[in-house]
């Protein structure tokens, strides 16, 4: 080899080495999957939805899965779940034990009469491998509670209308799919969801805050038409959203196995992040003290603060209440099924008011309910295999004040229960169609 | 030959060096990051039917752990051991499921089409199936058929065209369903509670013949 050769094959083979060796550091080992055949240990959980509003003097059945999840990987996997529920009349002071029974279909259930006065309950369970959980996990110090309904307004809706829609009476907002200043995420593919902008709510000031999570901002649309961005940390596929009255603006981001509360303020300013304490959430509203998130297994609303810091894991479910507070020391429950869905305004233990909706065509579910005047204004789903709308309802005292369809122009998938605002008398609707995202309104007034 | 001599021969050598390197296993190794796959496996045993029970419990393993198109290895760390994938690529060779595939493993079900009986997959066991989203919609496959969405019961199903997940438990006092499934890159696998039921874009499919 001729000595001119000897010092740029060194270099070469030296700058192989480098490159290898990079490499080798910073891809192959940063990036070392967890071993396999790891064991999970944990209890599982809870399944169980919350009756919340029963007719009083009657009983009421509580039913409840366990999910114990394999040990080992092999075939297998059952438990013998087993358990009890504790359950305290209301004015008593004492939670009284009553097993839970084991029913042809493989739930636990025990029938507690609701009385006249409604009850708190919790269940503790054991899933037959020697660990136990209860639900909610604060237990008596923040149980569940169902409310007794005395007198109530019947809505019977007859059969639903499809086709028969009003049209909004005006779209504020158009973007398009993208990501530059007027337009909003879209995350699709094949083999998952069509995936847009999560949710969105009016601040005090009329802008409309929409989060853009696929791009991973709030895209505020102000009122002149105007667009502001805010770069936010969002680890998840999908969240939800809400500004309070006074322009604070919480994020759920309801991704992972760990949801996340962030509060910014009105110019987009991170505040506070806190680690809910339960693994799953689909809602976040603002109640009187701030923000409250709808959180599963429970089925409750935990408080997560309003400020720095914010709630703990364990403040928030010692702060759990089964119901969704609001102005005026009032509170707003919903508990629906495909055949009726039962609404109620309640103050502490007390029904204020409560609706019974029903209707021969399958209720889907709940998208809104908040107060309206002496009322409720609700919006649902209806269905059936091949069609849907959603129904809109000005519930009053005694009667249903109002009602009209609208169209579900649901192209693109949201947040599951974030596709309506309410905003003094209007509705705002976040639609989405192939070619990109509107924001429509509907004036409340004018209900027929 | 001088100290310079030497460096300016030896510099135009280190540098090529090192971009060969770099440009020859670099780009494949960033295209597969993570390389979760080369952990999985390809175990499975056939067993007779098995509870709809069972299979909750099985497809519970899955949640929290990734997402990956054409996927369908994990482990049960309730962790996406390959967070950040570019989506829509099945050669990231990431942690998860895609949501077909969750189904079928879920399900016990066979590549065989023909053939409706069980089959236990290994959570590492790499295996998509045969099935789209689509192809469970339309009730393909002799394990599988349509069902009325008002008439399901948990782990049936709601598919479309694009999607596919499994009831966890139904009807939740906002009147949604529980689904688990494998939802995307961002979200990984998990339980979310969804409005799949009354939206006509999905349908009602049903696994036939669990114990």
């Amino acid at each position: 080899m001729k000595k001119t050769w000897r010092w740029p094959l060194a270099g070469f083979v030296l700058g192989g080495l480098v490159g290898a060796t990079f490499l080798t550091v910073n891809v192959v080992g940063a990036s070392s999957p967890a071993p396999a055949g790891v064991t999970g240990s944990s209890f599982g959980e809870i399944l169980h939805t919350p009756p919340l509003l029963a007719h009083a003097g009657e009983a009421v059945e509580l039913r409840y899965d366990v999910v114990c999840g394999q040990v080992k990987d092999e075939p297998g996997g059952a438990c013998t779940p087993k358990g009890s529920v504790f359950v305290r009349a209301s004015g008593a002071s004492e939670f009284v034990e009553q097993p839970l029974e084991r029913e042809p279909d493989g739930l636990l259930s025990a029938e507690v009469p609701t009385g006249h006065g409604g009850f708190d309950y919790y269940a503790e369970l054991d899933n037959g491998r020697g660990e136990t959980a209860t639900l909610p996990e604060a237990a008596a110090a923040a149980p569940e509670h169902v409310w007794p309904l005395a007198t109530w307004t019947t809505v019977d809706l007859g059969s639903e209308q499809f086709g028969e829609t009003r049209p909004p009476s005006s779209i504020v907002s158009e973007l398009t799919w993208g990501k530059g200043s007027q337009a909003l995420g879209l995350d699709s593919g094949q083999e998952q969801s069509r995936i847009g902008p999560s949710a969105f709510d009016v601040a005090p000031d009329g802008s409309i805050v929409v989060l853009d999570q696929v791009n991973h901002r709030l895209l505020t649309l102000q009122p002149g038409g105007a667009t502001a961005q805010v770069p936010i940390d969002f680890a998840g596929g999908e969240g939800d959203l809400a500004v309070g009255g006074d322009g604070k603006i919480y994020v759920l981001d309801a991704g992972g196995s760990q949801p996340v509360v962030r509060s910014f303020s009105p110019a987009g300013d991170l505040i506070a992040g806190t680690p809910l304490a339960e693994t799953t959430a689909d809602m976040v509203r603002v109640g009187p003290d701030g923000p409250l998130v709808h959180a599963y297994p429970s089925e409750m609303w935990l408080p997560t603060g309003p400020g720095r810091p914010p709630l703990a894991p364990e403040q928030q479910l010692a702060g759990a209440q089964a119901a969704r507070s609001v102005d005026g020391g009032l509170a707003v429950v919903v508990s629906a099924s495909p055949a009726e869905a039962r609404f109620a305004l309640v103050r502490g233990g007390e029904v204020v008011h409560s609706w019974l909706v029903r209707s021969p065509t399958s209720l889907g579910e709940v998208q809104l309910a908040e107060p309206f005047g002496d009322g409720l204004l609700v919006v649902v789903r209806l269905w059936n295999e091949s069609q849907a709308q959603f129904r809109v309802l000005r519930l009053a005292p005694d009667e249903l004040a109002g009602t009209f369809a609208v169209d579900r122009t649901e192209w693109a998938e949201t947040a599951s229960v974030s596709r309506f605002r309410l905003r003094g008398s209007t509705l705002y609707q976040l639609r989405s169609a192939p070619s990109g995202v509107e924001i429509a309104t509907f004036e409340i007034g004018g209900t027929r | 030959m001088t100290s310079r001599r030497k460096l300016l021969r030896f510099v135009p050598g280190l540098v090529g060096g090192l971009t060969l390197v770099l440009l020859a296993l670099g780009a494949p190794a960033a295209a597969y990051h993570t390389n979760f796959t080369a952990n999985c496996n390809n175990w499975w045993l056939n067993s007779g039917p098995v509870t709809r029970y069972e299979a909750r419990s099985y497809a519970y393993v899955a949640a929290g752990e990734g997402y990956q198109w054409g996927g369908g290895c994990w482990n049960n760390n309730n962790l996406d051991d390959s967070p950040g994938d570019p989506p829509r690529d099945p050669n990231t060779r990431g942690e998860g499921p895609d949501c077909s595939g969750f189904t079928f493993k879920t399900w016990f079900e066979r590549s065989e089409t023909t053939d409706p009986w069980f089959r236990y997959h290994y959570w590492q066991q790499n295996v998509h199936g045969p099935y789209t989203a689509a192809d469970f919609k339309n009730g393909a496959g002799a394990a599988n058929t349509t069902w009325p969405k008002a008439s399901t019961f948990y782990m049936d199903a709601f598919a479309s065209t694009y999607h596919i997940g499994m009831i966890y438990w139904a009807n939740t006092s906002y009147n949604q369903d529980r689904i688990i499934e494998a939802k995307c890159e961002a979200c990984g696998t998990g339980t979310w509670p969804r409005t799949y039921r009354g939206n006509p874009d999905y349908s009602g499919v049903r696994r036939l013949y669990w114990q």
